[in-house]
């Protein structure tokens, strides 16, 4: 049989993983920011000749359909939002991560960045009904990063798709995550968390990718955010995904401390998924062709 | 032989034995799937919500999105292929309507779109044969107009027909 990895290869990988981008890096640094200056955003964009480039083809591809050209980095900044500049610069930056075969998982090429995306969209939703002060912009950008572990993990569950889904279907791993942690002593969420470490990214981020399945266990502070990021991820499951361990995750009921939701809310969350995502994904890859 | 793929929302008929109809990973969504034996046409439509009255906007540009209104436009759109206006003589196929891990079954989405596509498929007299509803996966549906066969494909699972 096949020699399994172990905790400890998976954590020689994860500091192998080139870091991110000054860009990306300080932008996610400001967007975490409770309050922010977007001209900060458009400072660090304009000392990024590439990421400038980026933008403006994205803000200018057909998808947008705008009837007057955008030429200024500030209007462009302006209306794409600061949590789509951020998205951008991270996606850039890590590419190869977000847009690799997720072969563990079964998932084909952008399926990692399909989801992040649905994700990310719905949590901004899910943040519009939070009952204490929540950032949309922050909830978008920890929906983008939040599954970032999988991409790690990937490599390492080569095979392991269908063993690990009929233990679930028999009941003898109660979620994706236990069946993960089975084969390799992590999950993708620890994994996650290790790399948002390495990266140095901003705590409530952290918290985000490392208890989006399990939020009652991040900090009480960051509950909100981390609640917001676990119901995106469900809602991007349920408007579809295409890897193994898709639905194989639990609800955890106590969003209701934190959201004033609705099933209507859900039903207008998934309207808005399946409208944003295609939107956005045609103008990045726009963006992306006619900036390569 | 070509595919005809469907996108969140969208519906589609043909009568070329060549093709297949097909719609990738429905989560909550459920596929309607329409055979008229009598002109050898396959319909489908990839329903996402199950009543239109949360956005009517939606309907004029895409009606398939909502269960209420999608089952009617699918068969107004076989209809051009020579079939019964209101189904009759149709076998009828379902698949999806997943949900996420909760024994409470909190956001029953999918349930309630499987529900709302019955009732409406009720309103022309039609019920399912065969139907692959709920559970905790995704699906990925493949129609062979030749066939009729009913292709379901999840990751890391078989490949199962209904």
């Amino acid at each position: 049989m096949e020699q399994r990895a172990t905790r400890a290869d998976i954590l020689a990988a994860i500091q192998e993983i080139p870091l991110l981008s000054p860009s990306a890096s300080r932008l996610l640094q400001i967007a975490s920011k409770e309050d922010y200056d977007i001209n900060e955003i458009i400072e660090v964009v304009k000392c990024d000749s590439a990421l400038t480039a980026r933008l403006l083809k994205t803000v200018n591809s057909v998808a947008y359909g705008l009837v007057h050209q955008v030429t200024s980095i500030d209007r462009a900044v302006s209306y794409l939002g600061e949590r789509l500049v951020a998205g951008i610069a991270l996606e850039d930056s890590a590419k190869a991560l977000f847009n690799k075969k997720l072969e563990g998982y079964e998932g084909p090429v952008g399926e990692l960045w399909e989801h992040d995306l649905r994700t990310a969209i719905a949590a901004r939703e899910i943040a519009r009904h939070c009952q204490t002060e929540l950032s949309k912009d922050l909830a978008f950008t920890a929906g983008i990063l939040h599954a970032i572990g999988k991409a790690v993990l990937s490599d390492f569950l080569h095979g392991s798709a269908s063993e690990l889904l009929a233990d679930i279907d028999s009941h003898d791993v109660k979620d994706y995550l236990e069946g993960e942690r089975n084969i390799l002593g992590m999950d993708h969420t620890e994994a996650g968390f290790e790399l948002a470490k390495a990266w140095e990214l901003p705590e409530s981020l952290q918290m985000a990718i490392h208890h989006h399945h399990t939020p009652q266990e991040a900090p009480e502070e960051y509950r909100p955010l981390v609640y917001a990021v676990h119901l995106g991820c469900i809602i991007a499951m349920m408007s579809g995904s295409h890897s193994s361990d898709a639905l194989q995750y639990h609800l955890d009921k106590h969003y209701t401390d934190y959201f004033n939701i609705t099933n209507e809310h859900i039903a207008m969350a998934l309207l808005e998924v399946n409208e944003s995502v295609g939107v956005i994904q045609s103008a990045l890859s726009e963006g992306r062709e006619l900036s390569e | 032989m070509g595919n005809i793929i469907l996108g969140v929302g969208e519906l589609g008929a043909t009568n070329s034995p060549a093709d297949c109809v097909k719609t990738f990973a429905l989560g909550s969504c459920v596929a309607v799937i329409l055979m008229c034996p009598k002109t050898h046409t396959i319909g489908m439509v990839h329903v996402a919500l199950p009543e239109s009255k949360i956005n009517p906007d939606k309907v004029k540009t895409r009606p398939g999105y909502f269960a209420d209104t999608g089952i009617p436009a699918l068969l107004k759109k076989m209809s051009t292929f020579g079939c019964d206006p209101g189904g009759r003589g149709f076998i009828v196929k379902l698949a999806g309507g997943a949900r996420i891990m909760d024994p409470n079954n909190t956001f029953n989405i999918g349930k309630r779109n499987a529900l709302a596509v019955k009732k409406t498929l009720w309103k022309f007299s039609l019920g399912a044969v065969a139907e692959d509803l709920g559970e905790t996966y995704s699906r990925t549906v493949t129609v062979s107009v030749a066939t009729g066969e009913t292709l379901i494909t999840s990751p890391g699972r078989k490949d199962w027909k209904i």
